[in-house]
C-alpha cells in the first residue's frame, strides 16, 4: 500500500519509494541515509503536527512533518 | 610542517579527537554541527610535531550549507598532507558514503573508525583489516573520548602524509561509468585542474547537480553545460529517476555493500536501556512533562546553588571592602580606586560565578548526554508556529548560557531567513549575565515568583516578535531534519574541560572588563562626571522609564557586559541594598529594560559575523525599541492596577 511517511504508526516498517521535492530536499534526506529502496522504521510519530522519528541504517533521524509528507513509502499489505 | 586535516560527518567525534590531542580548543557537544569554521592547532604526538586542522562536519562533499562547503573548499584548495576521515562506526554504512567521496578526491587518506564502543553496543562488529583492504587506505579503530587508539591513528596518519599514498576508487555500475567517461572526454585540457579535482570527480559532481561546481563551469566553460544537461537527462530516462538520485543511490548501495562485506550485525531481541529511555523522554505527552521537569530542575539548580553561595560570598567581600577603603581613606584617590577595583572583582566572584558555575555544569551535562536534539524534536511543532523549526531550539537553549555561542549555532540552519529570525530572537533570551541581573536584583529582593514572571514575560515577547517576524518574512519552511544521536554517558573530564572553556571566556574576557569598567566608574564618580552622563540620559531613564537618574550610567556599562548593569548599580546607587534605593516597580522596569535593550558588545560582534553589518544595526535599534516598549507597558500596567484597586 502506498502512503507517506507522515501517515505511518509507531513501530511500522516500510520501504521508501520516492522523495517528492527539489534537488536540495532530496540531497538533504540522502545525506542522512534516506534513499529510495531502503527500509524505514518509524520509532515515534509525533502528535499535533509534530515530527517523525525514524530508524534507518542504525541511526535515528527526526524529520519534520512537512518533510515526512513528501516521503512516499510502500508498506507490506498487513491485515487490517 | 606536516598538516593533517580532520574530516567527518557531523557528530562523529571529530572535535573530541581534536581536543584529546590539541587541548580544549574546539567546542564539542552531543549534537550535530558543533564545530563552525576551522580550528587549527600545533600538536605533538609521540614526539612528532604537526599542524592539526579541525574542519566543520559534512555529510557529503556537496551539501547546500555554506559551512559545509568550507570544509570541501579547504580539502580542495589547501591540500593538507594527510586527511583523517573520522567515521562513526555505529552508523558505518551511512558514514562510508562520505569516505567513498573522499577517495574520489585522491588525497592521502586514513580512516579513523571511531566510537567502536558504541558500535559494539549496537551489536556491530567490524572487520578492520577487511575494510582497509576494500578501501585501499589504512583503517584505525579508536574510542576518541577515552583516547583509545589515538596515538596509533596519528602514527599512521604521519606515515601516510610522508608517503602520500591514496586509496582506491570504487567503480560504479557500467552505464553510470560510461556517462561519466563520455562527459570527461568533453572537458578541454586543464578544466578539472582549475577546479582542483580529478576529471572524474568533476563529472560526477556536475551530473549530481552540485551548485558550486555548476556555477564554476558556467563561468569557465559555459559551452559544456548543454552536454552536462543532456547526459543528466540520459541517466534520468535510463533509470526513471533524476540523475542526482541515480548517483547518490549508486554511492549509497556501494556503501551498503561495503558495510555488509566488512561488518556483522548481531540482531538484538531487546532494545538497549539507552533506547528505552526515549520511550519516556520522547513520549507524546510525558516527553513534555520531562522536558518541563528537566528545565525546571536546571533552573532550580542554578537558582538554589547560586543563592547559597552568593550571600556569604558577598557579605564577606563587602566587609573586606569596608576595612580596606577605610584604611586608605574613602575620599582619597587611592581609596576610590581600590574601592572600584574590589567592587569589580567581587562583582565577578560574588555575583556572576555562583550562578555561572552551576549553569555551565547543567548545560554541559544536557549537551553531552544528547538531550538537546530530543528537545528540538519535541519543540518542532511549537517552533513551527513561530515560523521556525525544531533546530532553532538548540540556539535558544544555548542562549540561556550565552548568546554568543548560540548565535554561532544559528549557522546550522540552512536558510538566511531562518538564521536571521532565530539570531534576533536569541538576543532576547536572558543569557547567564542577564540571569544574574534577574536573580541578583529581582529574585533576591522581590522573590522567585517575580523572577519567574520575568521569564514568562520574556517568552511571551519572544513568541510575539517571532510570529511578527515570520509574518513579515513568510516562507514555507521545508521542515526539520535532525540526527538523533544515541545517549552517551558524559565523561567527567569532558564536562570539566567544557566548563573551564566557557568559564575561561568569562574570566579572561569579561572579568577584566568588569574590573576596568568598575574602576572607570569610580573615577567618573571621583571627578563627579557620572552625574553629567546621567543628566544627558535622564529624559529617557527618568522620564520614560521612571528610574532613578543615577542608573543611566549603569545602562551604558551594560552594553559592555550585561552583568555590569547590576554590578555598577552598587556604585551608582551608593549601596548594595537595592531595596533602599529603588522601589519594586523600578527594579522590575530596570530589569525588563536590561533584558531586552542593546545586546552586549560580544553578541553584537557575533551578529555582525552571522548576519552582516545591517543585521547588527537592526538588532541594536530594534532591541532597544522593544525594551523601551515592554518596560513602558509594564509601568502602564502597574498604573492601571493601582487605579483599579
Amino acid at each position: 500500500m502506498m502512503t507517506t511517511l507522515a501517515k505511518l504508526k509507531n513501530g511500522a516498517q516500510a520501504v521508501v519509494k520516492d522523495i517528492h521535492g527539489g534537488h536540495r530536499i532530496r540531497s538533504r534526506l540522502n545525506h542522512l541515509g534516506v534513499h529510495p529502496g531502503d527500509t524505514v522504521e518509524v520509532i515515534r510519530s509525533g502528535y499535533l503536527g509534530g515530527p517523525v522519528l525514524i530508524l534507518m541504517h542504525g541511526a535515528q533521524v527526526g524529520i519534520g512533518r512537512g518533510m515526512a509528507e513528501r516521503i512516499e513509502i510502500e508498506t507490506e499489505n498487513e491485515e487490517k | 610542517m606536516i598538516r593533517i586535516a580532520l574530516i567527518g560527518q557531523p557528530n562523529c567525534g571529530k572535535s573530541s579527537l581534536f581536543n584529546s590531542v590539541a587541548g580544549y580548543k574546539a567546542m564539542v557537544g552531543n549534537f550535530p554541527g558543533t564545530s563552525q569554521g576551522c580550528v587549527s592547532s600545533r600538536v605533538s604526538v609521540n614526539g612528532e610535531t604537526f599542524e592539526l586542522v579541525d574542519l566543520p562536519g559534512i555529510y557529503s562533499l556537496s551539501s547546500p550549507e555554506p559551512e559545509q562547503l568550507l570544509s570541501r573548499q579547504y580539502l580542495i584548495s589547501h591540500k593538507p598532507d594527510a586527511v583523517i576521515n573520522i567515521v562513526d562506526a555505529s552508523v558505518l554504512s551511512r558514514s562510508l558514503e562520505l569516505t567513498l567521496e573522499l577517495l574520489e578526491l585522491q588525497i592521502p587518506l586514513v580512516v579513523c573508525l571511531n566510537m567502536m564502543d558504541e558500535a559494539s553496543r549496537k551489536g556491530i562488529q567490524v572487520d578492520v583489516a577487511h575494510l582497509s583492504l576494500d578501501l585501499g587506505v589504512p583503517v584505525v579503530p579508536t574510542i576518541a573520548t577515552r583516547g583509545q587508539g589515538v596515538e596509533e591513528l596519528f602514527r599512521v596518519a604521519l606515515e601516510i602524509a610522508t608517503s602520500g599514498a591514496t586509496g582506491r576508487k570504487l567503480v560504479m555500475s557500467s552505464d553510470v561509468e560510461s556517462v561519466v567517461s563520455e562527459l570527461t572526454a568533453q572537458f578541454p585540457d586543464g578544466t578539472a585542474r582549475d577546479f582542483g579535482v580529478s576529471s572524474r570527480l568533476l563529472a560526477l559532481k556536475l551530473l549530481e547537480q552540485d551548485e558550486e561546481f555548476e556555477k564554476g563551469l558556467r563561468k569557465s566553460q559555459p559551452d559544456l553545460l548543454p552536454d552536462v544537461q543532456r547526459l543528466r537527462d540520459q541517466l534520468a530516462t535510463h533509470h526513471g529517476r533524476p540523475a542526482d538520485v541515480v548517483i547518490s543511490s549508486e554511492r549509497h548501495s556501494q556503501a551498503v555493500n561495503l558495510f555488509e562485506h566488512v561488518a556483522t550485525v548481531k540482531p538484538r531481541l531487546k532494545k538497549s536501556r539507552r533506547e528505552q529511555v526515549d520511550k519516556y523522554l520522547l513520549h507524546p505527552w510525558l516527553g513534555y512533562v520531562f522536558l518541563g521537569a528537566i528545565l525546571f530542575a536546571f533552573f532550580s539548580l542554578v537558582f538554589g546553588f547560586g543563592k547559597y553561595l552568593e550571600i556569604p560570598l558577598l557579605s564577606w567581600l563587602q566587609r573586606l571592602n569596608a576595612v580596606l577603603t577605610t584604611a586608605l581613606g574613602p575620599h582619597a584617590l587611592a581609596g576610590t580606586l581600590l574601592h572600584g577595583l574590589l567592587q569589580g572583582f567581587s562583582g565577578g566572584i560574588g555575583i556572576v560565578l555562583p550562578y555561572l558555575i552551576p549553569f555551565l555544569l547543567g548545560l554541559a551535562l544536557l549537551e553531552d548526554i544528547g538531550y538537546l536534539p530530543r528537545a528540538a524534536f519535541l519543540m518542532d511543532s511549537i517552533m513551527h508556529r513561530l515560523g521556525l523549526h525544531g533546530k532553532s531550539i538548540i540556539p535558544f537553549v544555548l542562549g540561556y548560557g550565552c548568546n554568543v555561542p548560540s548565535i554561532m549555532g544559528v549557522k546550522t540552519m540552512e536558510r538566511q531567513r531562518d538564521r536571521f529570525i532565530t539570531a534576533i530572537l536569541v538576543t532576547f533570551i536572558p543569557c547567564a549575565a542577564r540571569t544574574t541581573i534577574i536573580f541578583a536584583l529581582v529574585g533576591f529582593y522581590l522573590g522567585p515568583a517575580y523572577a519567574l514572571s520575568l521569564y514568562l514575560i520574556n517568552l511571551i515577547v519572544i513568541a510575539a516578535v517571532g510570529s511578527l517576524m515570520s509574518w513579515l518574512m513568510p516562507e514555507v519552511s521545508p521542515g526539520m531534519i535532525i540526527e538523533m544521536p544515541t545517549y552517551k554517558l558524559p565523561s567527567v573530564g569532558a564536562i570539566a574541560k567544557k566548563m573551564w572553556f566557557r568559564l575561561r571566556e568569562f574570566a579572561v574576557i569579561a572579568w577584566p572588563l568588569l574590573i576596568a569598567g568598575s574602576l572607570v566608574l569610580s573615577l567618573l564618580d571621583y571627578f563627579h562626571l557620572s552625574g553629567r552622563i546621567n543628566g544627558i540620559l535622564s529624559p529617557f531613564t527618568s522620564g520614560v522609564l521612571g528610574l532613578p537618574a543615577a542608573v543611566g550610567i549603569t545602562l551604558i556599562f551594560g552594553i559592555l557586559r550585561k552583568e555590569l548593569t547590576v554590578i555598577m548599580l552598587v556604585q551608582a546607587l551608593g549601596t548594595s541594598n537595592f531595596s533602599a534605593a529603588m522601589t519594586a516597580e523600578q527594579m522590575m522596569v530596570f530589569t525588563i529594560f536590561s533584558l531586552f535593550y542593546v545586546p552586549c558588545l560580544a553578541t553584537l560582534g557575533m551578529l555582525r559575523s552571522v548576519l552582516g553589518y545591517r543585521g547588527m544595526l537592526f538588532a541594536l535599534i530594534f532591541n532597544t525599541a522593544v525594551g523601551s516598549v515592554i518596560a513602558l507597558l509594564y509601568r502602564l500596567g502597574n498604573v492601571l492596577i493601582r487605579l483599579l484597586t
